[in-house]
């Protein structure tokens, strides 16, 4: 039926050429975790093979786009594209920059422009943001600014979706004359094959190290993901050392890709020779990760089968001690996580006195266990001593 | 009272539409420039006498040329972000909701005022209806009912299942492809019948869910049995809330059904005056309703044992026990370790409610709503001296020389920043729309400490140094 609908056109039409794609790239920096894995798995050697990443990405097709996003200790900064500061600080910054650039660009001519561009902005914020200030020590223990850096990244996301796509939002939000049923249809579905990947595709790639867990996060955290489902914007997550229940809910909600990846002997003591031979092969298999598992788009997603198990950990975490659950309580009126048995009359949240239903304090009473009826021994006796019948 | 959910004629004098489907557009059009009337007190008078009154007033603003574009994009604006919730208010919800959805299929709903009927455009938008409450609240219950000849018939049971009552609305529409005939309206609605069948799907169901009964209503008549007023009381002394959407008149009694059951208020009554307002009165319902005062102490807060079962893969299918079919992988109920094929489900074992934990988590932003984002002066602007939006680095309008004195319309901001009253970064417009409407979450509260006022205060040009700071 939608077959005759008008609007069908404009997808068909633009389906021949792969979409431009924005890759969007959560980098968690938190300094204590990566000098963790200095040893095995330096932060500069992750750099260095997500700049090879994102230069494939920019090299597939030449209207692609990157952004990448620090989610540090305390703050979210933004990698590339750099934000300026005041005005008066964005001129110096420009002509700085400009013969800084111009510097740079006789030096390595050679170098694609645009790659030259993300690396510096990259490398420079990230210096920037590492050699700034120093944070204290419990800061560094909180967990990263994961819900923060995701809306960052969706409104980023969601401003260039509207960009590519002016026309099916500004119809959608702000069009003139009257309007109906019908035409709204038409502008809905628009907006639906837009959304569903026709136009303008957009993913986020969340690189994660810490240990901290996300729970404090975890209603920012949940919207952001209802969000990019919303948007059709997979959370794709490279989890570095241990699984973590929340960002591998958030990938499969999104249908992103969930991977861990272990960097070999991560334990490594040796001696130098050894430690180089590790590194080296460690970023070897970082850069095959990400290229196999994360380089394809949501156009391309569609064609592939994509890595990483369909078991997912869905426990959630209570509210009260922050301990993962897969069977808990939740209070009726704000929809809180308590793990059983509960410990408080009323919830700690929205402070509802609770009532706890009786099948929850009080154990399930068994079926009494029949006894066997004893055979009474004079009867068996008897019947023991009548002795086996003999055939007569 | 002030109660969020039943303000739907404020909601549409201000064109709003907190839903995230774009198709609400039409009315933000058709009412343009109403939400400059929106500080109007909303009166008693119907909505299409309102509706024409907004458009006969409309200032005739004599525009300067030169400033066109700037006003237009103003306007543009302004018209986005009146369709932001304008409550934010943490009001207590009624988040675990059952919902009889009761429809007329009566023969008015033959009537032809709606292209190609009224019954087509109702079940049109019902699916999408269906879909958009699941996706608002994953843990109610719906059952659909239909007024067909004067009967209140069931379609579908109480589930919260969305493709149970889709099947049975496409079922109605286009029949089963065997014996049964697609539906076609007959005979007059009885309103009575439909409320006590309502009160009977609802009796059993739990106290601290909501009773909500949505009533979609084209005929101007009910054809009822009995009393109908004795039906009404025991519906109050049920606590059903019943809301009714009425096609293009009031009805007296419709009024009187929503007011009683609504402790007093008639806001629960909208009359659409087209298929766009349909679907928006539709939609509008789809966000849990906010609880009042009395129902709160009824409804004692229960603690509801949840299973939250992980997902497993398996080497050799097994029956699922819920369908009885062979599947490879499935949800293991971690009380009793029975499989089941999707979530959310009662065991059908143990009877345990296992869902996911996001499931819960959708509901939250009813729960803990972001707050609105306030509008930013000038003097404020010099103050921050903010240069890029925070949350999609999107460049703002540089300070002004002098004050141009442009004529500030309401509802827009006259630097195109938004302040959030908590963080105080400032954001565009696009990025104002987006979280409060998709992301509910303040990209500048999640992350990071809340922006400071620059140390070199109210200067123009300013060093570079302090701007680093801000930042």
């Amino acid at each position: 039926m939608d077959g005759v609908d008008a609007t069908v056109r404009g997808s068909v039409r633009t389906s021949s050429a792969a979409p431009p794609s924005l890759l969007t790239i959560i980098l968690d920096t938190n300094p204590l975790s990566w000098s963790h894995l200095s040893s095995s798995l330096p932060l500069s050697a992750v750099l260095k093979t997500l700049l090879i990443f994102v230069n494939a990405h920019l090299a597939i097709n030449h209207a692609n786009q990157v952004a990448v996003l620090a989610s540090h200790v305390d703050n979210v900064a933004w990698l590339y594209p750099t934000p300026d500061d005041g005005d008066a600080s964005k001129q110096s910054s420009q002509t700085n920059g400009h013969t800084e650039v111009a510097d740079e660009h006789r030096v390595v001519s050679n170098k694609y422009r645009p790659f030259l561009t993300i690396e510096k902005n990259i490398s420079k914020n990230l210096r920037n943001l590492l050699t700034s200030d120093i944070p204290s020590a419990e800061a560094l223990k909180s967990p990263p600014l994961l819900a923060g850096a995701l809306s960052i990244a969706l409104a980023y996301a969601n401003l260039q979706l509207l960009k590519a796509d002016p026309m099916t939002s500004d119809s959608a939000s702000t069009g003139t004359g009257a309007v109906g049923a019908a035409d709204l249809d038409a502008h809905t579905s628009a907006l639906r094959t837009a959304r569903s990947g026709h136009q303008f595709v957009s993913r986020i790639l969340i690189v994660s190290v810490s240990q901290a867990d996300l729970s404090s996060q975890y209603i920012g955290l949940m919207n952001s993901v209802f969000a990019a489902q919303r948007l059709n914007i997979p959370l794709d997550v490279l989890r570095i050392g241990e699984r973590t229940a929340f960002l591998q809910q958030a990938s499969d909600a999104t249908s992103g890709v969930y991977l861990t990846y272990d960097p070999p002997n991560s334990t490594a003591n040796g001696t130098n020779g050894a430690a180089t031979a590790s590194f080296s092969s460690a970023t070897a298999g970082l850069l095959q990760t990400l290229m196999q598992g994360y380089f394809s788009d949501v156009a391309a997603r569609k064609l592939l089968v994509m890595p990483g198990s369909a078991e997912v950990d869905f426990r959630a975490a209570c509210f009260c001690h922050g301990k993962i659950v897969d069977l808990g309580g939740v209070c009726s009126v704000c929809l809180s996580i308590f793990c059983l048995p509960l410990e408080f009359t009323s919830c700690p949240t929205c402070q509802s006195p609770l009532r706890v239903p009786k099948s929850v304090t009080t154990k399930p009473v068994a079926f009494a266990r029949r006894k066997k009826k004893k055979r009474k021994i004079g009867d068996g006796g008897r019947d023991s001593a009548a002795g086996t019948p003999v055939p007569n | 009272m002030s109660d969020s959910d039943n303000e739907y004629i404020e909601d549409h004098s201000s064109g709003d539409d907190h839903n995230l489907n774009v198709g609400g557009s039409g009315r933000a059009q058709r009412q343009k420039g109403s939400g400059r009337n929106a500080t109007s007190k909303p009166g008693t008078r119907a909505r299409w006498e309102r509706a024409l009154r907004d458009t006969n007033n409309e200032p005739n603003v004599v525009a300067d040329d030169s400033r066109l574009a700037e006003n237009i994009s103003r306007r543009a604006e302004a018209q986005k972000r009146a369709r932001i919730r304008k409550d934010t208010k943490p009001f207590q919800r009624g988040i675990i909701r059952h919902m009889v959805l009761v429809l007329d299929v009566s023969e008015m709903m033959l009537e032809k005022d709606m292209r190609p009927n009224r019954y087509r455009v109702m079940l049109r938008y019902l699916e999408e209806y269906i879909l958009e409450f699941f996706e608002q609240n994953p843990i109610s219950q719906i059952t659909v009912l239909m007024m067909y000849d004067g009967r209140c018939i069931q379609l579908s049971e109480l589930s919260g299942n969305p493709n149970d009552h889709i099947n049975a609305i496409q079922k109605l529409r286009d029949g089963d492809g065997k014996d049964e005939l697609p539906k076609e309206p007959k005979g007059s609605p009885s309103l009575q019948n439909a409320l006590e069948m309502s009160r009977a799907m609802l009796y059993h169901t739990p106290k601290h869910g909501t009773r909500e009964v949505l009533i979609i209503l084209g005929a101007l008549l009910t054809n009822d049995p009995g009393d109908i007023h004795k039906t009404i009381a025991s519906c109050v002394k049920d606590k059903l809330r019943v809301s009714i959407i009425g096609i293009f008149a009031r009805m007296k009694i419709c009024t009187e059904i929503v007011s009683r059951t609504n402790g007093g208020d008639e806001s629960g009554y909208g009359v659409a005056t087209d298929d766009v307002d349909l679907r928006d009165l539709l939609m509008a319902s789809t966000s849990p309703p906010a609880m009042r005062a009395t129902e709160q102490e009824d409804a004692a807060a229960n603690l509801l044992v949840m299973g939250f079962p992980s997902r497993t893969e398996e080497e050799h299918p097994s029956l699922c026990a819920c369908h009885g079919e062979l599947t490879r992988g499935g949800y293991i109920c971690p009380r009793c370790k029975t499989k089941v094929c999707s979530l959310p489900q009662t065991c059908p074992s143990c009877q345990l409610t296992l869902i996911l934990s996001t499931h819960l988590a959708r509901s939250y932003h009813h729960l803990f709503p972001l707050r609105n984002w306030l509008e930013v002066s000038w003097d404020r602007v010099r103050e921050m001296r903010t240069t890029q939006c925070k949350g999609c680095l999107k460049k703002f309008p540089g300070i002004p020389t002098e004050d141009d004195g442009a004529d500030k319309m309401d509802g827009s901001s006259e630097s195109s920043r938004y302040e959030c009253p908590s963080c105080h970064h400032h954001f565009c417009v696009d990025c104002d729309v987006f979280c409060h409407q998709t992301l509910y979450n303040c990209p500048g509260c999640q992350s990071g400490p809340p922006a400071q006022v620059p140390a070199s205060n109210g200067e123009t040009t300013g060093d570079p140094m302090a701007l680093d700071g801000a930042s």
